[in-house]
């Protein structure tokens, strides 16, 4: 049988659905089966709703092959229900399995849930690492071993915490007790539009910017001169990039280390090519036709790159927890001990928190928050949560640099020791030592 | 004495919200829980009880001229919708008929007929369901116009709008297309169903079958000026759309509330063995007041124009949906048998609260809305 001549054509009305298929025709219209669409009068109505023969169209079915999510069909009952795939939503699947074989575990992700090491993503360029090798286990596997229902690429839209309900853009889930591990998202300035900044606080963001770099040499801007402005600067720039990076403040890393180290840490990024630009506030950044992004700044300097990143720090997303009268000060307010968030049955950890009014972004203490939520949500004993500063090291290989405690702002930096290799001083405050820096090479460090 | 007795006979912007619940009350308790048979089975047309309605300041209090009380419109459209569902409905239509014709600035729809409308004296619905899937990319836009001299000739068919009839009218949208066949933009106009616009009876639905349902058919219809809302349509739309929305709580929360109504009902009689199941009153009730608490405050900024408020409109809205969902069918395990006979409010709830998930925007339209706000924009 040639299937190019008799192959039967379907149409379906764009106003209500109906579908015709010329196979079957539409006897109670008059029209026979075998009644090629093109055959049909103009002023036929669709049997249905009465639209007429041009609002239909040709249909040929919708391929769910290519709309395939990752989820597994979920368990429409309560049990825990923990909000994100991060470090910190694994870490508490992991911590509750580990206590309880039988506890029902649903996680939703607003990824793709695949596992992966986050600070891996400012160093991996220069690695010649691809996404896939960043993966340490995916979504479903960890699911299937863990034992948790996972939903992927589902945003929560909205929580109860009285009706233990937590709304989600693929239905609703009752919770015995919730879990927030959602993260912070990229804070990015009006002046930094989304469609022209990467970000690079997922693997996602991630991967859309390596596309972009892998294999040719690329003009970089980073704009702000953090953590990991300057960790992507240095990873860049070793993988070959052009790479600027750019900060209101006058050196690098100017929010947590005093000029002195800021201005070694300065030239180590010159010395590796990165073109630091500070004391910049920007005033534009427009896409041009060859794709390539200006850059301008309040000052007037011009810039043209071929791909922007911001780096402009991270802020917690509070619309839902504000929604559902969770308290939040810069980030959902925990129980330094409990890790309870102030609505009952409610948990948060990781980036998304803040206790004293402070949110404290970082891996270290996130599998300790874990083992609290995952003994108290059980009703397992467990002395808490204690918070501790967590050492803050920066990647970067030409000057690791490591802080003790956390510096203020109206602290006193004195020197405790400065040569050619290495810098070590102490923020003093009231008297007491509040911070301890030391920027210079492990091997330096190991031998003095 | 009630507060009723004391007002004038018809709604004044100057009422306060007591007065309109009171007066509205009265109606949907009245006239309308009498007639929510007949509007259902016999497919009745209710502009009588509409007319009272309207008198009793059920139409007006979220208009500008009312001082932006969406909280008493919505507890209005709860309170008749918690009788009959359909009303609701077209209680909602015409609310946001309303809203078209105040906000547009248009002194043709904001004199005489805007009045006669907010009074329940003339009569007017929606025709919106296509236009706003098509505007969040889900379908295609059904009306056509072009412009001639003067205003727009539009063709085309929608296939079904309610609450009107002939000599009544609707908002509608149309996307203008250019001499070359390109499109420019759209446009939205009280469409008048003069001679010259065909309605088309539709299939019977399993229920709102009360609300004066028809297929509209314009060829090479002419608007003008006078009825033109806005021009272009979408910064309009974009301003009205978290209203539009969240005002269909009411009617959301009215149908749960009456299938709240309908399991305390039998709680006397059967509450030795309805103790087994789940979803009891006051788990609903619960929800009925967290969502309302919700709803109340959303109600408080109905023009925030930003993502966030309007994500907590939709996420209300869908919630809302779910919620009449399981009341209704709660209230019919609840009746039992009794719930089960043709003329039970029971059975026409689970039909009503059926509607209130599929009417644009349905659930699974919230849900696609809400994962595309969400999604985090990145560079192409």
């Amino acid at each position: 049988m040639n299937a190019s001549t008799t192959a039967w054509k379907q149409f379906i009305c764009r106003a209500c659905g109906l579908i015709y298929d010329e196979e079957k025709g539409d006897p109670d219209s008059g029209l026979a089966p075998g009644t090629r669409f093109e055959d049909i009068p103009d002023d036929w109505e669709c049997p249905l709703c009465g639209v007429m023969k041009n609002d239909f169209e040709r249909y040929e079915g919708f391929d769910m092959e290519r709309q395939a999510c990752a989820s597994v069909p979920l368990a429409r009952t309560a049990g825990v229900v923990i909000v994100g795939a991060g470090i910190a939503g694994w870490s508490v699947a992991e911590a509750l399995r580990a206590l309880d074989p039988e506890v029902g575990i649903t996680l939703v992700s607003a990824c793709r849930g695949d596992r992966y090491h986050k600070p891996e993503l400012s160093i991996a360029l220069s690695r010649g690492q691809a996404p896939e090798d960043l993966v340490r286990e995916s979504a479903a596997d960890a699911a299937r071993r863990l034992g948790v229902h996972l939903l992927t690429e589902t945003f929560v839209v909205g929580l109860s915490p009285t009706l233990h309900q937590l709304r989600t853009s693929r239905g609703t889930l009752q919770f015995t007790k919730l879990v927030i591990a959602q993260g912070a998202r990229p804070a990015l300035p009006a002046v930094l539009p989304a469609d022209v900044c990467w970000r690079v606080n997922s693997l996602a963001g991630w991967s859309g910017l390596r596309n972009k770099l892998v294999g040719r040499k690329r003009r970089v801007a980073i704009v702000g001169a953090g953590m990991v402005g300057c960790e992507l600067a240095e990873d860049f720039a070793r993988a070959g990039h052009a790479v600027t990076l750019i900060d209101v403040q006058a050196t690098p890393l100017a929010g947590l280390l005093p000029p002195l180290a800021g201005e070694r840490l300065r030239l180590s990024l010159e010395a590796l090519g990165v073109d630091f630009i500070g004391s910049t506030q920007l005033a534009s950044i427009v896409r041009a036709a060859d794709g390539s992004k200006r850059i301008t700044a309040a000052d007037g300097l011009q810039l043209d790159v071929d791909e922007v990143v911001a780096a402009t720090g991270l802020i917690t997303e509070d619309r839902v927890s504000r929604s559902a009268g969770l308290e939040f000060e810069r980030g959902i307010v925990v129980d330094p001990v409990s890790m309870r968030t102030s609505a009952n049955d409610v948990y948060a950890l990781g980036d998304c928190v803040s206790m004293s009014g402070m949110p404290c972004r970082f891996i270290e203490p996130i599998a300790k928050q874990a083992a609290a939520i995952a003994h108290d949500l059980l009703g397992r004993p467990h002395p808490g949560y204690e918070h501790v500063q967590p050492v803050i090291r920066l990647k970067t290989k030409s000057l690791p640099i490591v802080v003790h405690g956390l510096p203020c702002p109206d602290g006193t930096w004195v020197v405790i020791e400065e040569t050619a290799d290495m810098l070590r001083m102490n923020q003093v405050r009231d008297g007491a030592v509040v911070a301890r820096l030391e920027a210079g090479s492990l091997r330096q460090r190991l031998a003095a | 004495m009630n507060l009723a007795d004391v007002s004038p006979s018809v709604f004044e912007p100057s009422w306060s919200d007591a007065q309109v619940m009171a007066r509205v009350t009265e109606v949907a308790n009245g006239p309308l829980a009498d007639a929510a048979y007949r509007i259902d089975h016999e497919g009745h047309y209710p502009l009588e009880i509409m007319s009272s309605l309207g008198e009793a300041g059920a139409f007006g209090a979220h208009l500008e001229s009312s001082g932006n009380r969406y909280g008493l419109a919505i507890d209005a459209m709860r309170a008749i919708s918690r009788s009959c569902g359909s009303t609701g409905f077209m209680t909602w239509a015409h609310d946001v008929c309303g809203l078209y014709m105040e906000q547009s600035g248009n002194p043709a729809l904001t004199g005489d007929l805007l009045r006669a409308h907010t009074l329940g004296q003339r009569f007017g619905g929606t025709a919106l369901s296509n236009p706003m899937k098509a505007l969040a990319g889900i379908e295609k836009m059904l009306l056509r116009a072009t412009k001639v001299a003067g205003g727009y000739r539009v063709s085309g068919a929608l296939p079904w709008v309610s609450h009107i009839a002939p000599g009544q009218y609707c908002g509608a949208i149309a996307a203008v297309y250019r001499d070359d066949g390109s499109r420019s933009h759209e446009i939205m106009f009280l469409l008048h169903c003069t001679e010259e616009v065909v309605l088309r009876p539709c299939p019977t639905f399993s229920g709102m079958e009360g609300t004066s349902t028809w297929g509209v058919r314009l060829d090479n219809f002419f608007v003008g000026e006078d009825d033109m809302i806005a021009d272009p349509a979408q910064p309009f739309v974009a301003r009205i759309r978290a209203a539009f929305v969240l005002l269909q709580a009411g009617i959301a929360v009215g149908v749960a509330q009456g299938s709240i109504d309908s399991i305390r009902e039998v709680e006397p009689l059967l509450g030795h063995v309805n103790r087994f199941l789940h979803d009891r009153p006051d788990e609903l009730q619960a929800e009925f007041d967290e969502l309302g608490a919700r709803v109340a405050k959303l109600a408080l900024t109905p023009y925030d124009g930003s993502k966030d408020y309007l994500l907590d409109v939709l996420d209300a809205r869908t919630q809302g949906a779910e919620f009449a969902l399981r009341a209704s069918q709660s209230a019919l395990m609840h009746q039992g048998a009794r719930g089960y006979l043709m003329t039970s409010a029971a059975q026409r709830r689970i039909r009503e609260a059926h509607f209130v998930a599929i009417v644009t925007p349905a659930i699974k339209h919230l849900r696609w809305e809400m994962d595309r706000l969400s999604q985090e924009e990145m560079p192409a």
